[in-house]
């Protein structure tokens, strides 16, 4: 029985939504960029380099209210900067997303990388920023069980998960967002329409790119108040798992970062309290259901038609 | 919706227009010219260049030179937002609609010019609204992927119409409708000409343009060879325009062979269920002899694209027998079907017939690759230039680049693909799908040329064709494809336009 | 051409403006890993790893899949080989290595099945499925390097040695390993069989237009499975290699990446294997160099990472049709103005 309540222990819960932060928040940004049909293989080095520029930015300058939030502007614009050179390479030369995407994605790495040592140097015990303080919502978070795990969090945390909410109602309940989801399904219908097809695809994968270096800087700033080379260690590619584990919708998109934050939640608590089972294989655990989902799913999901796709209004084929 | 017509206004008005792509002259010096409240048909044969000329006027092609006014002002169309700021609306033969949409989605997508807000309420009142007033009847909430094509069509011009174009010009959109949805179209489009909008009606029917239209234009090879009223014209002196000198009617081919006994394709109670989206094919009887040239006919999507994958081996059969030449390949794969001499000619050919990237010989090797023992790409490469000198390929060599070639000399490579596959098991079945869409006169007569040699050295040809003027000239015997099931079918000699059409429009049942 | 000029540039304006001098940086990188034996001989050692993962990602890719997981394939391989040698302990050399070097080549294939297994049954993409794998794979290797096989005194994820019997021969002195006398025959002979066999045309055909490919008889699902588990099962070679070379031993940190570096060297090789024979060595010449930077100017080692995608960006964006015309419009314009100064001059 202790088994089974430890299941919905309040702690693992309210760090399933600490966990699941970052992954909504760069699921959406990578949801950007599909629908309007940009797959962004980069995403994993993009997490990485928001993660380096914003712990740096507030390394350099101290964790004050107006640093944190320049880290965070920091971090996405890190991420934008790469967006560029993809949209750059992928819709104005139309070369491949996914060689692009890969290519990116290694320079992401090695930025980041490079851009934690160029700032912080080489030591022996890596530094701590410390992490965001709590706050506690006056009242709610007095609530027995419920306002441990909902109403105890960082800002970052409330503000990451509620980013649910304008993307959701930009992409589905908009004029701009209907133009958005046309370009992912048919760029030639948006551009045959007279519809601006150029600034629509920049303004998603602006955004998008933005949102996923947010959730870079998520982890320093939040969840672990130092920086190392694997901080992201695949969250980037479980996002794009998510994705497609959403079937391109918002709030589906938003379940299972539930889902695969209540996985990874669940290593911490094993962790603590169970040594049978070695911790590699609950951190396996995410991975494998990824897979396991993309076999449920692929299958019937709907993914923007145009997904990958380059569009020429010349070509005659 | 539109201004009421004044007399004398123009709404469209083309003047000198050309465009070229590469060496090729698609336009030539073209006027045009619609007025407010006309019907005005748009014909000539394929590649003649209607669909080029409603390309420059809608702004997705860029003329050479030329001028374009729309309602007596001079504009620029160099986008085609341009152009539907114009007032300009196209329907085209694919339509451009989003296929994960649903029919509202689509028409507010065209629409609604706002960013932030629209009133999803309002908007769908006014489009049920303009639906009825020109019987365009929809279910708007339906994904447009899921919709018959003639529902499908019904969206497209509602999108134009409520995008507020009063210039609508619908590339041949009878191609997929039956008979009467293309009489319930005519008479919407009536009905949006007497309203005030000019309606250009790209067609390659004489008997719509007569049936629908007040004036027509036609076009050949690219140039302007007239304009009439309708009313004042007659159907002679349309077709002359159209054909020019080169008018010739279409005419039995003689074949000089005989129809031998022996089957070299045959189905008997052939059945394929699989796939959940496509047209099921049933009970399918179909043989074809040893010299024997067999058309199947029908309006598009009722199985021929499933009636060549499954010849070709690429959709199981569910019940029933397959034989090529006498051997049983029901359940064979296609490369064991390929080396019993059943040489599949796809219909699209540039996405399923080609290398596109590859040298030109690789592409001719595709599945001929199968047939003999020893593989070597220096066979393969003299091969391919015996190929080009016997068909006069237009090509720098074996190695050139596949996508290099023009359309019809990359159709004339797939023909001697076929036909050496087919020759090979000592005259096998050709199954041939729309050779000849989209060649010129003379490449489409060189591969009618070749089928009826085929059938001429003892094997049988299969032509799935849309087009019933091929079928008619070419074949011994056409049978009707409808629904996935034959039903029924015509002999040289007592072929009936009027009865195959019926056949191909027939519910089964 | 031009691509790789214009990389060379970026990246010296890189290192400027980390604050190191491009030139010695330049001559520091080639000289440590050109200019002695030793510094050769590591160069090869990593030219190993990358020659073997990026011929069989090209290979693959020649048939249209995308293996993005050679990372894991490595990981896989090292695990099996490292298993069967300690399994094997005691056997002589010669029977030893060749079977420990296969087991790294069951690994590799084993993993890869699952996604080829996937992509034949269920048409789910395998360049997911691929991804994690690798992470699956590392922390299995982790669990082992941690667990059952440690090495108490290390301290770290790292196992005991495995049998001196089974270590590969040394071909050169600093630790040279003879790996590279097994890449060099796998890259040739798998461009030589695309190239010149029957079944290496329809692989590449599959690739090219797989519905073209379809009608002219060729069989996918199967090449489809052929492609992915025989670059898998390279990919797990390279593993095995690893092991047998270079440590001895299984450990975390086996793979720095070589898996996606081995997709850019892929991709910069156009898909061709015997290609991927001099990028890969280009590549291995900036990982040892950029080693020899952190110790002269600090350079951290994953400044390579930045480097080596400088490149492959740079050489993509010259390779697209309007990158090039950009080029073209460039050197027209350099053509120019030179001119029109001389003008200004004379007036």
């Amino acid at each position: 029985m202790d088994f089974l309540l430890d299941l919905v222990d309040a702690d693992m819960l309210r760090t399933t939504l600490v966990v699941a932060t970052p992954l909504l928040l760069a699921a959406l940004g990578e949801l950007l960029l599909e629908r309007v049909g940009l797959l962004n293989l980069a995403i994993e080095g993009m997490v990485g380099v928001g993660a380096a520029m914003g712990f740096c930015v507030v390394f350099v300058a101290g964790r004050t209210v107006p640093t944190v939030l320049l880290a965070i502007a920091a971090a996405a614009l890190s991420a934008i900067l790469i967006g560029v050179v993809f949209g750059w390479l992928t819709l104005h030369l139309q070369a491949n997303q996914i060689t692009v995407g890969l290519a990116l994605l290694i320079l992401g790495l090695g930025a980041s990388s490079l851009l934690y040592r160029g700032v912080v140097g080489v030591t022996t015990t890596p530094p701590s920023i410390g992490t965001l303080p709590l706050w506690r919502i006056p009242g709610l978070s007095e609530i027995p069980y419920l306002g441990r795990v909902l109403f105890q969090h960082d800002l970052f945390v409330y503000v990451g998960l509620s980013t649910l909410l304008p993307v959701w109602w930009v992409l589905h309940r908009t004029p701009l967002g209907l133009r958005l989801r046309a370009v992912g399904e048919s760029p030639k219908a948006v551009d045959a329409l007279g519809l601006p097809l150029a600034r629509l695809r920049w303004s998603a994968l602006v955004a998008g790119c933005a949102l996923i270096g947010i959730a870079g800087s998520f982890f320093p700033l939040s969840l672990v108040g130092g920086y190392s080379d694997d901080i992201a260690s695949g969250r980037g590619w479980l996002a794009l798992m998510l994705v497609i584990f959403g079937r391109w919708r918002p709030w589906t998109i938003a379940a299972g970062a539930l889902l695969f934050a209540y996985v990874e939640a669940l290593q911490f608590q094993f962790g603590v309290t169970s040594k049978a089972i070695p911790p590699q294989f609950l951190r396996m655990l995410p991975y494998v259901l990824a897979i396991i989902v993309l076999v449920r799913v692929y299958g019937r999901a709907q993914a923007p038609a145009a997904l990958t796709k380059p569009y020429d209004r010349e070509s005659r084929f | 919706m539109a201004e009421p017509a004044r007399a004398g206004d123009v709404a469209v008005e083309m003047a000198g227009i050309a465009k070229s792509f590469g060496d090729v002259h698609a336009l030539d010096d073209v006027t045009f010219r619609v007025a407010p409240g006309e019907v005005h048909g748009l014909l000539g044969e394929n590649g003649a260049g209607k669909t080029t000329l409603m390309n420059v006027l809608t702004g997705l092609y860029l003329a050479d030179r030329g001028d374009v006014a729309l309602h007596g002002q001079h504009v620029d169309l160099r986008t085609p937002s341009d152009a539907v700021g114009h007032g300009v609306g196209m329907v085209h033969q694919h339509f451009e609609l989003v296929q994960a949409f649903s029919a509202l989605e689509n028409i507010l997508l065209g629409a609604v010019t706002a960013t932030w807000s629209m009133d999803t309420a309002s908007h769908r009142e006014r489009i049920a609204d303009l639906a009825d007033h020109y019987g365009f009847t929809v279910d708007l909430d339906t994904r447009v992927a899921d919709m018959e094509v003639g529902d499908q069509q019904k969206v497209e011009i509602l999108r134009i119409l409520y995008a507020g174009a009063d210039i609508l010009v619908l590339d041949e959109p009878t191609t997929h409708l039956t008979p009467a949805e293309v009489d319930h179209l005519f008479a919407s489009v009536r009905e949006l000409a007497a309203e005030g909008l000019a309606v250009v009606l790209i067609a390659h029917k004489l008997h719509e343009v007569f049936a629908v239209c007040d004036r027509v234009t036609v076009l050949r090879h690219g140039r302007l060879a007239g304009s009439l009223d309708v009313a004042a014209a007659a159907h002679a002196d349309v077709v002359a325009m159209m054909m020019g000198d080169d008018a010739t009617m279409v005419e039995a081919r003689a074949k000089t062979c005989d129809i031998g006994e022996d089957e070299v394709l045959s189905l008997r109670g052939v059945t394929a269920t699989g796939g959940a989206v496509d047209v099921h094919l049933h009970d399918l009887d179909l043989q074809v002899h040893r010299g024997e040239f067999v058309g199947i006919a029908g309006v598009a999507g009722n199985g021929q694209r499933e009636l060549m994958e499954l010849l070709a081996g690429l959709r199981p059969i569910t019940t029933g027998r397959m034989h090529a030449s006498g051997v049983d390949v029901t359940h064979a794969r296609v490369d064991e079907r390929i080396r019993a001499g059943v040489a599949v000619l796809p219909g699209d050919r540039m996405r399923e017939g080609v290398l596109p990237a590859s040298p030109l010989y690789e592409t001719y090797a595709l599945g001929r690759h199968l047939l003999h023992d020893h593989f070597s790409p220096h066979d393969l490469q003299d091969q391919a230039r015996d190929m080009i000198a016997r068909f006069d390929v237009r090509t720098s060599g074996p190695t050139a680049p596949t996508a290099s070639l023009s359309g019809g000399n990359i159709q004339k490579v797939l023909v001697a693909r076929a036909l050496d596959v087919s020759e090979h098991a000592g005259g096998g079945a050709m199954v041939v799908m729309n050779p000849t869409s989209g060649l010129d006169v003379g490449a489409a007569a060189f591969v009618h040329d070749q089928l009826v040699r085929t059938c001429e050295a003892g094997g049988g040809v299969l032509l799935i064709s849309e087009d019933l003027d091929e079928l008619l000239a070419l074949c011994d015997r056409v049978v009707v494809l409808s629904h996935g099931r034959l039903a029924g079918q015509q002999v040289a000699g007592d072929y009936d336009r009027l009865v195959l059409g019926d056949l191909m429009v027939a519910a089964h049942g | 051409m031009l691509g790789l000029v214009v990389a060379l540039v970026v990246n010296a304006l890189l290192l400027a403006a980390l604050g190191a001098n491009p030139v010695t940086a330049y001559s520091t990188i080639l000289s440590a890993a050109l200019g002695s034996v030793a510094g050769l001989a590591q160069t090869l050692n990593r030219t190993t790893p990358l020659l073997l993962g990026a011929s069989a990602v090209a290979f693959a890719m020649r048939a249209g899949y995308v293996n993005l997981g050679i990372d894991g394939q490595i990981y896989a391989g090292a695990i099996l080989a490292t298993g069967v040698a300690f399994l094997l302990d005691g056997w002589p050399a010669v029977v030893l290595l060749p079977v420990v070097l296969l087991a790294g080549l069951v690994g590799g294939g084993l993993l890869a099945s699952i996604p080829a297994w996937l992509r034949a049954t269920r048409g789910i993409n395998e360049l997911f499925v691929t991804v994690m794998l690798n992470f699956v794979a590392l922390f299995l290797a982790e669990y082992l390097a941690t667990g059952p096989w440690t090495d108490p005194v290390a301290g770290e994820a790292i196992t005991v040695p495995i049998s001196a019997a089974a270590d590969l021969p040394r071909l050169l002195p600093g630790g040279g390993h003879a790996g590279i006398l097994l890449a060099l025959p796998v890259a040739v002979g798998l461009s030589l069989w695309l190239a010149r066999t029957r079944s290496g045309f329809e692989f590449r055909a599959a690739g090219s237009n797989p519905l073209a490919a379809g009608f002219g008889g060729v069989r996918l699902v199967r090449i489809g499975v052929v492609a992915l588990v025989v670059a898998g099962a390279l990919g797990g070679l390279a593993g095995a290699i690893e092991v047998t070379g270079v440590h001895s031993r299984l450990l975390t940190g086996l793979t720095p990446n070589f898996g996606y570096m081995a997709v850019l060297i892929a991709v910069l090789a156009r898909r061709s294997p015997v290609a991927t024979i001099p990028v890969a060595f280009a590549f291995a010449v900036l990982i040892v160099g950029a080693d020899s930077l952190q110790r002269s100017v600090g350079l951290p080692p994953s400044a390579v990472l930045l480097f080596q995608a400088v490149v492959v960006v740079s050489i993509l964006a010259f390779e697209t049709a309007r990158g090039r015309r950009l080029v073209a419009r460039l050197v027209q314009a350099t053509r120019r103005s030179p001119g029109r100064r001389r003008a200004g001059g004379v007036a």
